[in-house]
């Protein structure tokens, strides 16, 4: 980032903060009104409706606003920070867009809008659409494009002298507007650039917002500026350059008055005797300290528009408000549905244009399909002028289709200055419609046949025109089925299921492999005395056993463990001494028995 | 095998329904006639009347309320006619057209349609399968995996294909009833006072003002005391309303307004 740019993004992000400082002060003010610039209109003109929101930081209105016989759609909003007198005034003025789709006279209900989290109405307001009279305005003829902006030029660095003071500061700074068209149709939006230059040997500071707009006009929110530079007549300018597009609402001539930048500009002062040394100068960057403020409010030169009603003549039925030069592709995302599963139509509107203004595409040869309002997404490539507006439409086949409905759209070229209209043609598809897709006209079938999913006996088809009531109901709870007794008694079926299978398979496993250790253990232990007891095999195997029952069957005693230390000893001498193939004396096996019995606490093995 | 089917015989009776009687069906048809025959007061009359059937016990249709809701926009009564929308997406939070209507009529009241994760959820997917057939995988699950830990505990990938699909159905399940409009439904309502109802710091008449709340605007009740209810319509917009300014959105709760 240059420093020019960190300059004025620091400025910027104070002017924010202290808005933000003090704005909150301001929260008890907060007021919210309604006006309408013109309320009444000629038919084939569009009016503006400005909802301004004072004193709040944040505000949330609707899109649209639901009239009969109007089309009123937000277009844009504009925000206003003023202070007077160090005390801070904010607005926020959202413009929305009125397209009379009739005549006569209509009221624009109140409309609710929340601000810093409370709510507020605008009071109703009357707005009349009169019959047209015959227009007396030419076509506009096509304008020739505007002169290419000049390219920028990066400047060759020099060794910076010392400013000299300006004599003019108009060409210190000053700016352009740059506007392709100036006869434009109520409506049409068009690219706004607006550049501001700054003599590059003096310090600039920009304060405040770009303040630009006039009456009837709606401007879309500037983005941040690009920084450039640029030589003119030997000089070199440091370039801010805004970005917008403009409406106009009303027809007749536009007058909108200069854009203003407020900014401060470092006017070099006197040098007192013995500091103009160049190297001085050079050690504090080739500024000089002796220079003073001077607050500077940079200006375009106005711009004149003359703005012409959209003709009536040639309109077509599927116009609906689009301005600009468009192309239409279309594409099903699912050409094969299951049986009663929608098929999404997916119709783009592709160009340039006012794409905040137009309606959805009018669907054609839809007979046979149940088709819902769709929705719509807007990708714009840097701004709202250009771009791809996606329409999503939901579609469900009421009969065996094989090819989607087509799509019609018209919008008003500007240019040509007549109606266009755009067609895409039906695509191939397979859909079915789902057992409770019977078209209208047979309840009697949907009656005997109860579609599937629990609905009631008297269920009918649930295939109802829009704003039509339901023949028939379908049961459900008000409760969470997590709540309802069955589900609760079925899970805890399944958690008595899950524990008995695993109680009876753990068994089973025991079983297989020898029973719990302690019963394991229990058997040895006689398996054991058995040998002891009887004398199976030699002398050497006796004294295995009886160390072996001795370890697991007798506590834990000095006794015990001066018997198995001479048992060891007896069973070593006997089979590494004696040879331990013989059998054991029957007295000594007797009283070696009783001696394990006395220590297990029996009367015998 | 005989362990699913058992618990699919428990699980069906939740989605099955009660026949209705023959004079309910006659009761609808004569409503619906009101109503397109240009009499929406006594369609409304008659909705209303079909709504506290005792065939309806426990239960709601979210057709009967969307036909409700019908007529009420044609008297005119939108913060009705809202809260009946509501009242069927309630019940069925994929009934399109209730979902649509109510959008009309929250626009023409000024107010912004119910938007979000969870709406976009419940109105792809309906909670109820999402609980009961998320629950039924996840058992199922289960089962297989005792199964398999006792009889073939060598078949690890088998075991661990099993924990995933139970974590996935029992998580399935748990999000259907955290989705669950009905879940939270006992403690909202809607302001259906055609004047907008004004929030007060005390229950009081004469209790400081913090604003007022428009008609059609959903609801949480917080507290109720008496005629008053301490209602929160979103952030900042807590207080105190006279409670006949607001109707509960489950229909058996106890009522402020009619």
């Amino acid at each position: 980032m240059t420093p020019f740019l960190s300059r004025v993004l620091r400025t910027g992000r104070l002017a924010a903060l202290g808005a933000m400082t003090v704005l909150p002060a301001l929260g008890a003010d907060v007021s919210v009104t309604a006006e309408l610039p013109r309320p009444e209109v000629n038919s084939g003109e569009m009016a503006e409706l400005q909802i301004r929101v004072s004193g709040a930081q944040q505000a949330d209105v609707p899109q649209q606003i639901a009239v009969d016989g109007l089309q009123v759609r937000l277009t844009g909003q504009s925000t206003q920070v003023q202070m007077v007198n160090f005390k801070v005034t904010s607005s926020a003025v959202y413009s929305y867009i009125i397209m009379p789709l009739r005549t006569g006279a209509f009221t624009i209900p109140g409309v609710t809008v929340t601000a810093d989290g409370r709510q507020f109405r605008t009071a109703p307001l009357q707005f009349t659409v009169a019959d047209a009279r015959p227009s007396s305005v030419p076509p506009p003829a096509a304008q020739p494009p505007a002169p290419g902006y000049p390219g920028l030029q990066q400047p060759v660095r020099r060794q910076r002298p010392a400013p000299p003071r300006p004599t003019d500061l108009s060409r210190v700074a000053f700016g352009e507007i740059n506007c392709p068209r100036r006869t434009l149709y109520a409506g049409e939006v068009v690219p706004v650039e607006i550049r501001y230059y700054f003599d590059a040997q003096y310090q600039v500071q920009v304060r405040g917002k770009l303040d630009f707009g006039a009456e009837g006009v709606v401007i879309e929110r500037f983005g941040e500026p690009k920084e450039s530079r640029e030589e003119r007549d030997g000089t070199i300018y440091n370039v801010l350059t805004f970005r917008t597009v403009l409406s106009a609402i009303k027809p007749g001539p536009i007058d909108i008055p200069e854009a203003k930048l407020e900014s401060q500009v470092q006017i070099p002062g006197a040098v007192p005797p013995g500091f103009d040394d160049p190297v001085f100068r050079q050690l504090l960057g080739g500024n000089t300290p002796f220079s003073e403020p001077k607050d500077l409010t940079v200006k375009s030169a106005p711009l004149h528009l003359d703005i012409l009603p959209l003709p009536k003549e040639g309109r077509p039925d599927s116009f609906t408000g689009a301005i600009g030069q468009f192309d239409i592709d279309a594409i099903v995302q699912n050409p094969k549905p299951a049986a009663g599963d929608p098929v999404n139509l997916s119709v783009k509107i592709g160009g340039k244009g006012n794409f905040k203004g137009m309606g959805a595409p009018v669907l054609t040869q839809d007979e046979g399909w149940r088709s819902y309002p769709p929705t719509d997404r807007f990708e714009g490539t840097d701004d709202s002028y250009s771009g791809v507006k996606s329409f999503e439409y939901t579609l469900i086949a009421l009969e065996r289709k094989s090819a989607s409905p087509g799509a019609e759209f018209s919008y008003f070229d500007p240019v040509a200055a007549k109606y266009v209209t755009l067609s895409s043609k039906p695509l191939p598809l397979t859909a079915m419609p789902g057992a409770t897709n019977q078209p209208v006209g047979a309840p009697e079938d949907a009656v005997k046949t109860p579609p599937a999913g629990g609905k009631s006996p008297v269920a009918a088809s649930a295939v109802v025109k829009e704003g039509d009531p339901y023949p028939a109901i379908t049961l459900r709870s008000w409760q969470s089925p997590v709540r309802r007794s069955e589900f609760v008694i079925a899970s805890l079926a399944m958690l008595i299921a899950a524990v008995a299978l695993a109680s009876v398979l753990g068994y089973r496993h025991i079983q297989m492999h020898g029973g719990t250790a302690r019963a394991r253990r229990r058997r040895r232990i006689a398996d054991l005395a058995s040998v002891i007891r009887d004398g199976k095999g030699d002398e050497a195997a006796v004294l295995e056993a009886a160390l072996e029952y001795a370890e697991l069957a007798l506590p834990d005693s000095e006794k015990r463990q001066s018997l198995v230390e001479s048992l060891r000893s007896r069973h070593d001498e006997v089979k590494y001494g004696l040879g331990g193939s013989r059998p054991m004396d029957d007295t000594e096996r007797r009283r070696l028995a009783a001696a394990l019995a006395e220590l297990s606490g029996k009367s015998s093995l | 095998m005989k362990r699913p089917l058992l618990l699919l015989a428990l699980l069906l009776p939740m989605v099955a329904t009660v026949p209705v009687r023959a004079d309910f069906s006659a009761g609808l048809q004569g409503a619906n006639d009101a109503l397109t025959s240009g009499r929406p007061i006594e369609a409304v009359t008659r909705y209303r009347a079909l709504t506290s059937d005792p065939a309806l016990r426990g239960s709601g249709a979210p057709e009967l309320w969307y036909d409700l809701g019908l007529a009420e926009e044609k008297t005119g009564d939108l913060p009705a006619a809202s809260l009946s929308y509501r009242r069927a997406l309630l019940l069925d939070p994929t009934f399109v057209p209730a979902r649509k209507m109510l959008a009309d009529v929250l626009v023409s009241l000024g107010l912004s349609a119910p938007s979000g994760r969870m709406e976009s959820l419940t109105a792809a997917i309906h909670p109820d399968f999402l609980i009961v057939a998320g629950s039924i995988v996840g058992w199922i699950a289960l089962l297989a995996l005792i199964l398999l830990a006792f009889l073939a505990p060598r078949r690890k990938y088998l075991i661990a294909l099993c924990v995933l699909i139970m974590i996935a159905g029992h998580g399935a399940s748990a999000l259907g009833a955290l989705v669950d409009p009905r879940r939270t439904a006992a403690d909202k309502a809607v302001v259906t006072a055609k004047k907008p109802p004004v929030l007060r710091v005390t229950p009081a008449d004469h209790g400081e003002s913090r604003g007022t709340l428009a008609p059609g605007t959903a609801v949480s009740v917080l507290s109720r005391n008496g005629a008053w209810w301490y209602v929160s319509g979103g952030p900042g917009l807590t207080g105190w309303i006279p409670a006949d300014t607001v109707t509960t959105l489950l229909p058996g709760s106890p009522s402020g307004g009619s």
